[in-house]
């Protein structure tokens, strides 16, 4: 039988083998052998590494030598119930994620083992901010796979918001391991500007709408802190509906600190504080359903002034706050410590440059001015240097790029903002400029100039200009598509392959397409590659 | 191979590795800006078209185009034809910046050319960071003082006087003519109105009332009605409104219909009779008696040179338009960008377009009757203005029958009476 026809009914039963999520019998003792089973040619593998943390990995009869070492997102560490809609119930889990979305949707794993690619990924041992856990279980994991398939060439490590903080953390630490990198909707934390958005956001929420809010200080007695941040994430929750309500009126909730009193009786509505926290923070002022540039009929040139970007800090926050309260602890639980710090940060400065540009939706400068001067009476938090001084040890990144890398970044993520992306661009383009400058010096000497290889490709998903849609009551209708380049990790999987085929293709050849084809290839599948596009960098580090 | 041969092999290897170093470490000059062509110069303004700001200034473009053509028509600049690329805004910031975006980014424009307002100018300079990516904002439609900071705005140009500039001229004719008056203030409460109140500040003028708006809400029916209620109670005999011409529109409307009488001051910005009447013609004589200030020839002065170039050149591209500020404000802005491409050369590039108005600006050609204020430190325009008053038709003339012009600074400078002479205007204004 030809390799070719071979290759053929490979791929086209490797499909139908696939079509249903991963299931393999897993051995329970953790460092055994992996359990593995194949049909129609395709080979699925489940184990349990030395930290006792699931795996699975897939290989058909055609792998081709190259295998794509997958590392899940941000899973909470602690079960939420029902009572905390929509963000529970959701019960933890370490299950094993071989592929992006591989929990709904097999497609992208089924078109890459047809392809003859491998598919690996770890459910990790601990949830929850996981980095060094990770790092183990992807090393300890290339090495199975490689006794498992030991024809294999290639490892390209990728993932998804902090899956991509793995997948960077292993390309930086242990390069000998590692091909190629993709970073979808990628986390990091450049000078704990990450922790400084999610901190500033329920701090400002603290100081306005209900002083009762955590921003730290979780307890280190374990079902005491699980109480403490489901109660925040409650909190958050129960302000953000009553914020809702009071979107026309301006009504504060009735949780609100003295301060926010204050301000409700000078006049201020509470959507302008609202902003002023998202301005604060740096949260987007376009969400997944609001594109700040439409409004209902009716008020379709005030609504984009005067009510949207609050509006899409309200949908944006409900991320924010519930990951905040729950990534924070986390952080406090592994440092020993407080983690956010406040004491030091200009809020007046922070919201400069939004004051005129939201005027209206601030109700002017002079309420601008009243609301930071309201913030005054709530207390700084502080910070414990010896826990921040662990921080770059657990999820510290350089940011270097020394494979090449694709980035996937939504314009309008709330999450894992754009300024991450930026970041890792803004630092690539220094690395390059340097690795030019040395090639030059270097020419002098030995006559020959190797020119750098450019490494990087951003992918970026823009937002349109207007897609928000109304309900007849003139409210953004939630149950509406969401705006391309909004939310957090909203890729599809046509975009998930296009990146694997770039990266993989890079890999074989040494080096990324020219600038045309690979703009053609992010076209087709909804995403921008344009070098001149930028993002603003995270506040914190403005 | 010949020791010879082994010697030219070794030789030209070096020099081709030579000569391709260098060919790949030299800056990428050979490639021109975008938005130029040996022919062309494309440039880009975004301006509210429709939407609540658009009365009067969705006029802007159409003035620019219509003299831009005029120099097409007459050989271009140093032999390029310079076409403008027209987005609407709406007045809305999130959508300025996407509307700059696609110029930038799209349609490669060489320069954004009178982009206006001032949260849209601002936005759109964070946004799309022209500053980081040299692309110049020519002639701002906007007298935020902060525009004309180099420091701050790099590559960004003023054309108006500043708001400061404007409040303390403003100051000095309130203190010359209303010294015993009870004095009201309305203004819209962002930079704008900062600005008018640092000047205000500067001139030593305090009033017995201040009314803050958000930009925006004038637009809202409750928001006039209740600042003339505030007038009402403070008594006020002179009310400044240093607003947009929509702020305006609802004072006067409101004052007329609660029939309420003071000396009204208009700001530049705020007293455009073709704007007032877009929203309803019945207005415009609400005009009547109000005090306006301005930097320009006044549209009717058919005595000026300027204005008549300007009209018959508008006349020839938009027959069925009228002639007003908001075509004289276009086309003025359209002149000083080709007096800036000009001054650049034949070899255009953004960066050496910035430094042409830097170190000529000052000395351009322009309708203004106040010098520019252009340098290598300071990116400020026109520096100065005259008071007139407004006729029943919305017309503005000055005071004592002549242009009497005051200039001043956004600092501490005194306002002085200006004794600048316009030259004149270079033949068939090109």
């Amino acid at each position: 039988m030809k390799i070719s026809l071979k290759s053929r009914i490979v791929s086209a039963l490797a499909v139908t083998a696939l079509a249903g999520t991963v299931v393999v019998g897993a051995p329970t003792a953790a460092n055994a052998a992996p359990q593995c089973a194949t049909a129609s040619f395709v080979t699925q593998c489940g184990g349990v590494g030395a930290d006792g943390a699931p795996y699975a990995f897939i290989a058909a009869a055609n792998f081709n030598g190259t295998v794509f070492l997958y590392s899940h997102g941000v899973r909470p560490a602690i079960d939420i119930p029902a009572t905390l809609a929509p963000v529970g119930p959701y019960t933890k889990t370490n299950a094993a994620e071989p592929g992006p979305l591989a929990a709904s949707d097999m497609s992208v794993i089924n078109k890459l083992v047809a392809a003859g690619y491998g598919v690996a990924g770890s459910g990790f041992s601990r949830q929850g901010v996981n980095a060094t856990e990770a790092l183990a279980a992807n090393k300890e994991l290339i090495a199975t796979f490689k006794t498992k398939f030991p024809t294999t060439k290639t490892v390209i490590a990728w993932g998804e918001s902090l899956g991509a903080m793995h997948s960077q953390m292993l390309a930086e630490k242990n390069p000998e391991l590692v091909d190629g990198v993709i970073l979808a909707c990628p986390a990091a934390n450049p000078q704990d500007a990450l922790i400084a958005y999610f901190g500033d956001a329920l701090w400002g929420f603290k100081a306005l709408f209900d002083p009762s809010i955590k921003v730290g200080g979780y307890s280190t007695d374990a079902a005491t802190r699980q109480g403490e941040q489901l109660a925040n994430i409650g909190k958050v929750l129960t302000v953000l509906g009553k914020l809702s309500a009071g979107l026309s009126s301006g009504a504060w909730p009735d949780t609100a600190s003295p301060a926010g009193k204050a301000l409700q009786a000078a006049g201020i509505p509470s959507r302008s504080a609202l902003l002023l926290v998202g301005s604060m923070a740096g949260i987007p002022t376009r969400s997944k359903h609001v594109d700040g540039t439409s409004g209902p009929a009716g008020a379709a040139e005030t609504y984009p002034l005067a009510v949207a970007p609050a509006v899409a800090i309200l949908e944006n926050m409900g991320t924010v706050g519930v990951a905040g309260s729950l990534l924070i602890a986390d952080g406090e639980l592994l440092t020993g410590g407080k983690v956010f710090d406040n004491s030091k940060t200009d809020y007046a400065a922070r919201v400069a440059s939004d004051r005129d540009i939201y005027s209206f939706a601030f109700s002017g400068n002079s309420a601008v001015d009243a609301m930071l001067g309201a913030l005054a009476a709530t207390p700084r938090e502080t910070a414990d240097a010896a826990a921040v001084a662990k921080i770059p040890g657990l999820i510290g990144l350089k940011g270097t790029i020394a494979k090449p890398t694709v980035i996937m970044a939504a314009e309008s993520d709330e999450y894992t903002p754009a300024s991450i992306a930026q970041w890792y661009i803004d630092g690539y383009d220094a690395q390059f400029a340097a690795a030019k400058d040395a090639a030059i010096a270097a020419a002098k000497s030995s006559r020959s100039y190797q020119a750098p290889v450019n490494k990087l490709v951003m992918l970026w998903a823009k937002t349109a200009p207007k897609y928000s849609k109304f309900t007849a009551a003139g409210s953004p209708d939630l149950g509406a598509t969401i705006g391309a380049g909004t939310g957090h990790c909203n890729y599809t999987s046509a975009q998930y392959i296009a990146a694997a085929k770039m990266v993989a293709g890079a890999v074989n050849t040494g080096k990324f397409p020219n600038q045309g084809p690979i703009v053609t290839a992010a076209k087709k599948v909804g995403l921008s590659y344009d070098k001149k596009f930028r993002v603003p960098t995270f506040k914190s580090l403005a | 191979m010949t020791r010879t041969n082994r010697r030219k092999l070794a030789l030209t290897s070096a020099v081709l590795a030579v000569a391709a170093m260098t060919a790949s470490s030299l800056p990428a000059q050979a490639a021109s800006d975008p938005g130029l062509t040996t022919t062309t110069i494309k440039l880009g303004i975004t301006v509210p078209l429709t939407g609540i700001a658009s009365p009067g200034y969705n006029k802007i473009p159409g003035a620019m185009k219509a003299y831009f053509d005029y120099v097409n028509a007459n050989g271009g600049v140093n032999g390029r034809k310079i076409t403008l690329v027209i987005k609407d805004d709406q007045y809305i910031p999130t959508t300025a910046v996407a509307k700059a975006n696609e110029l930038i980014l799209k349609d490669k424009v060489f320069a954004l050319v009178g982009t206006l307002g001032t949260a849209s100018t601002k936005a759109i300079s964070a946004s799309t960071q022209l500053a980081k990516r040299g692309i110049p904002s020519l002639f701002v439609n906007t007298g935020f003082s902060g525009f004309a900071d180099k420091k701050a705005y790099p590559t960004t140009f003023s054309i108006l006087p500043s708001y400061q500039m404007e409040a303390k001229i403003m100051g000095k004719f309130l203190k010359d003519k209303y010294a015993d008056k009870k004095l009201a203030l309305i203004y819209q409460d962002d930079d704008f109105g900062r600005d008018a109140l640092a000047g205000f500040k500067q001139a030593g003028i305090t009033f017995g009332t201040y009314i803050p708006y958000a930009s925006g809400s004038q637009s809202l029916p409750a928001t006039g009605a209740g600042w003339i209620s505030k007038l009402k109670a403070s008594g006020a005999e002179v009310t400044v409104l240093f607003g947009v011409s929509s702020a305006s529109t609802a004072a006067l409307a409101n004052a007329y219909a609660a029939q309420f009488k003071t000396q009204w001051v208009l700001g530049s910005v705020g007293g455009d009779a073709t704007t007032i009447a877009a929203t309803n013609k019945a207005y415009v004589p609400l005009l009547f008696g109000a005090k306006g200030f301005s930097f320009a020839p006044a549209p009717t002065d058919a005595t000026d040179e300027y204005i008549k170039l300007f009209q018959s050149i508008y006349a020839t591209a938009q027959p069925t338009q009228t002639f007003d500020n908001n075509v004289v404000a276009g086309m003025s802005n359209a002149f000083l960008a080709v007096q800036a491409l000009q001054a650049t050369g034949s070899n255009l590039t953004r960066a050496g377009l910035i430094k042409a108005i830097e170190t000529k600006g000052a000395s351009f050609a322009s309708p203004f009757l106040t010098p520019l204020g252009y340098s290598a430190t300071a990116h400020i325009g026109a520096t100065g203005y005259w008071v007139g008053t407004y006729g029943p038709t919305g017309a503005l003339t000055p005071d004592g029958g002549k242009y009497t012009v005051y200039t001043t600074d956004s600092g501490t400078g005194p306002v002085v009476l200006s004794t600048y002479t316009r030259p004149a205007m270079p033949a068939k204004g090109l």
